[in-house]
């Protein structure tokens, strides 16, 4: 951790004999980091996670990678090369084919499929990639973690026990998720340091759910911290983080199915939200360019609004979109929604 | 039953006959122009590719042509081709259209029995054999004629003549209700096609191989007639890695051969990309790492917008195309592509290739591409 120059530093001077493994600020990482930090540390490396994104790591992702991608990726693409120029001896690229076994085929999106693919041929100078395959549908996803052990050279003993420490860490992670705080908030505190909890979890006007995959919630820069205007405006903010794999299967068995699994989770988010009637409004935001979203966007649009009338709002990002339209949009949105629950 | 189904280039002449042969009336809308873009724009989500805006155009158009059964292929697919039936549908009916859906793969095969068996009826196995025969001849009988044609173009003597045969010939095509007659159109075609007066001199004829989407690949409406533009005016031999046959062909198990050829093209495919995205994807690293050894000069990889599989095949190719020496030019469409944009990155393009060629061939400095004495130095 620490600044960039430190890190250079300690590349060159006081290098022990551990393995320097850095972690990417961008995509799964929001959703996976305490357990791969558990597991890559009990296998013996260094883990190293890039800051939070800021400006030049977004613009050195822009200029890496190509024009019509989601900013996820891009901002991927600049977390990469700056692990690459922070002198770690691998990077870890997770590759997220399929989370959960139906009987029909499951993905994630193409793009989480395809994103070691896409580091190691489409990046200029790309760093040593540490490959770790979850393909639910077809092999026990603890067969990725017993593979990546073994190209660590850990041995099955050791990559048992870091397993274990590594699910309790996540299971520790997810239970923060759970009170409705952003994935960013909730790393911060497993970290140490902050106790209290989040602001925008408190007492609010109204309440908005905020539904969006992790690495937008949790990426104030791309998301413009949404967050803050959110609840300057008044509103209690939950994310849509906060639900269990069962809350979002009892919701989605209603819907038709999708092989999408992450997408499933973003409708049945909303769904929850809707039906459950704990939040007055819902904001829907999504990054420019997402395939899956098109979609999903059209299918709350036309088939779970329509259902309860809940307002909805939907904001879509990409690395152009500025602080102050979407506090502008939030501010609008929250104004609204009292006039909900007069009628 | 008036049954209808998006357009993609001449897929409509074969899947016209088997809607026809299996007892339903078949509605094909007018073939997709700036028009049916324009009215897909108005309804489609802002972000979604641009296929889908043009199909489900073509859907409207159908549907006020008196289509009261609409098809589409639908599938759990990575890529979201499989959603589109399922969102366009529910857009359609929201637009106040009442119509009965039939989704090929998205839904339960019973189901699709269920909504057949007033149509087709009793018999149905006779009327599919003899129904999916036709549709198989006249899929490669349109495949044959369109390959004749990419390489009639840019020999032809006179600008434009193969065209004006082959559109009378697919019409006749596409009027045919028999095999045989669709076997006897198929050698006529032949003969008429080897008599169209070519050039002598062919030598200097580029070679340029197509990849990318799909239907971006085989929609004239949508590619800007890049294909026949890319043979007739810049006189060059065009090969898309693609073609309606394949499409239709490979997915219903009627040809053996394309199911070789795709699991090859995922075996060359592996070391860049190990897993299936649900795209196209194989076909595009399998037809650019191909390209030299095949002869030839250069690649155009062409994609909609925000098209998921072939954006991540856009980040892998200028690599793949540095390792294997051949050039590359990616065209990216969308509703807002203009046509003299795309004429301007083909013109350089071609340049590029005419030189490149004739570098190697020794010819620098000579003939057409010799820089002229005066554009050296204009100031002196």
């Amino acid at each position: 951790m620490g600044d960039r120059a430190d890190s250079v530093d300690s590349a060159e001077g006081k290098r022990d004999s551990r393995l320097r493994v850095g972690v990417p600020r961008a995509l799964a990482f929001y959703r996976h980091y305490p357990f791969w930090r558990a597991f890559l540390e009990g296998c013996g490396c260094e883990v190293i996670a890039s800051p939070p994104t800021d400006m030049g790591i977004m613009r050195a992702g822009t200029e890496a990678c190509v024009d019509d991608i989601c900013v996820a990726v891009k901002a991927l693409f600049g977390h990469a090369a700056w692990l690459a120029e922070a002198g770690v001896d691998a990077v870890l690229v997770p590759r997220m084919v399929s989370v959960e076994k139906k009987p029909y085929d499951t993905f994630t999106c193409p793009k989480l499929i395809a994103a070691p693919d896409m580091i190691r041929h489409g990046m200029p100078g790309s760093p040593e990639i540490l490959e770790f395959v979850v393909d639910a549908k077809r092999r026990p996803w603890w067969w990725g973690c017993l593979s990546l052990g073994r190209r660590l050279g850990a041995s099955p003993c050791r990559i048992w026990s870091a397993w274990k420490h590594g699910v309790d860490e996540q299971g520790r992670y997810e239970g923060m998720l759970r009170t409705g705080m952003m994935p960013d908030d909730a790393l911060r505190r497993l970290e140490g340091g902050v106790e209290e909890p989040p602001a925008y979890l408190g007492q609010g006007r109204v309440a908005v759910g905020l539904v969006a995959h992790h690495y937008l919630l949790g990426d104030p820069l791309v998301n413009n911290r949404i967050v803050r205007w959110l609840h300057a405006a008044g509103a209690r903010v939950v994310g849509s983080s906060k639900f269990t794999w069962c809350e979002i299967e009892e919701e989605a068995d209603a819907l038709p199915p999708l092989s999408w699994s992450y997408e499933k989770e973003l409708l049945g988010s909303v769904a929850r939200f809707m039906r459950s009637g704990e939040v007055d409004g819902v904001v829907y935001m999504t990054s420019f360019g997402c395939g899956p979203d098109s979609m999903i966007m059209e299918m709350v649009r036309r088939e779970l609004r329509p259902r309860w009338k809940l307002p909805l709002l939907e904001i879509v990002l990409d690395e152009h979109s500025a602080e102050a339209g979407i506090r502008t949009r939030a501010e609008a949105f929250v104004d609204r929604l009292p006039a909900r629950s007069v009628n | 039953m008036k049954m209808a189904f998006p357009h993609m280039g001449n897929a409509y002449i074969p899947l016209r006959s088997l809607v026809e042969n299996l007892g339903a009336e078949p509605v094909v809308p007018d073939r997709p122009h700036r028009g049916t873009l324009e009215r897909g724009l108005l309804h489609a989500p802002e972000f979604a590719c641009l296929p889908f805006k043009v199909t489900l155009g073509d859907c409207l158009n159908a549907l006020d042509k008196g289509a009261d059964t609409l098809a589409m292929v639908s599938g759990m697919w990575a890529c979201r081709f499989g959603y589109y039936g399922r969102v366009q549908h529910m857009i359609l009916r929201d637009l106040g259209y009442e119509f009965q859906s039939v989704l090929f793969g998205g839904e339960r095969p019973a189901d699709i029995w269920n909504k057949l068996k007033p149509v087709v009826g009793w018999g149905a196995p006779r009327k599919a054999a003899g129904a999916l025969s036709v549709f198989r001849a006249k899929a490669a009988a349109v495949e044959e004629v369109e390959a004749r044609l990419r390489e009639l173009r840019p020999r032809e003597v006179r600008k434009g003549e193969s065209d004006r045969l082959a559109s009378r010939l697919l019409r006749r095509l596409d009027e045919a209700d028999t095999l045989r007659k669709v076997r006897m159109l198929r050698g006529e075609a032949r003969e008429a096609l080897a008599e169209v007066r070519c050039r002598e001199e062919t030598d200097d004829i580029l070679r340029i191989r197509l990849v990318g989407e799909l239907y971006v690949l085989l929609e004239p409406a949508l590619n800007l007639d890049l294909v026949r533009r890319l043979g007739s005016d810049f006189r060059i031999e065009v090969q898309p890695v693609l073609s309606t046959y394949k499409w239709l062909l490979c997915s219903l198990w009627l040809d053996p051969r394309l199911k070789v050829e795709a699991v090859k093209a995922r075996r060359l495919t592996r070391p860049y990309l190990p897993y299936v995205l649900g795209g196209e994807e194989h076909m595009t690293v399998s037809g650019t790492l191909t390209a030299r050894r095949e002869g030839f000069d250069g690649v155009i990889h062409a994609y909609p917008l925000t098209c998921m599989p072939e954006n991540i095949c856009r980040t892998l190719l200028p690599k793949i195309c540095r390792e294997r020496d051949v050039p590359l030019l990616s065209l990216c469409f969308d509703e807002h592509t203009s046509p003299v944009g795309v004429t301007t990155r083909l013109e350089a393009f071609i340049d590029l290739l005419r030189s490149r060629r004739l570098s190697r061939e020794g010819k620098r400095g000579s003939g057409a591409y010799a820089v002229p004495a005066a554009a050296t130095a204009p100031w002196d």
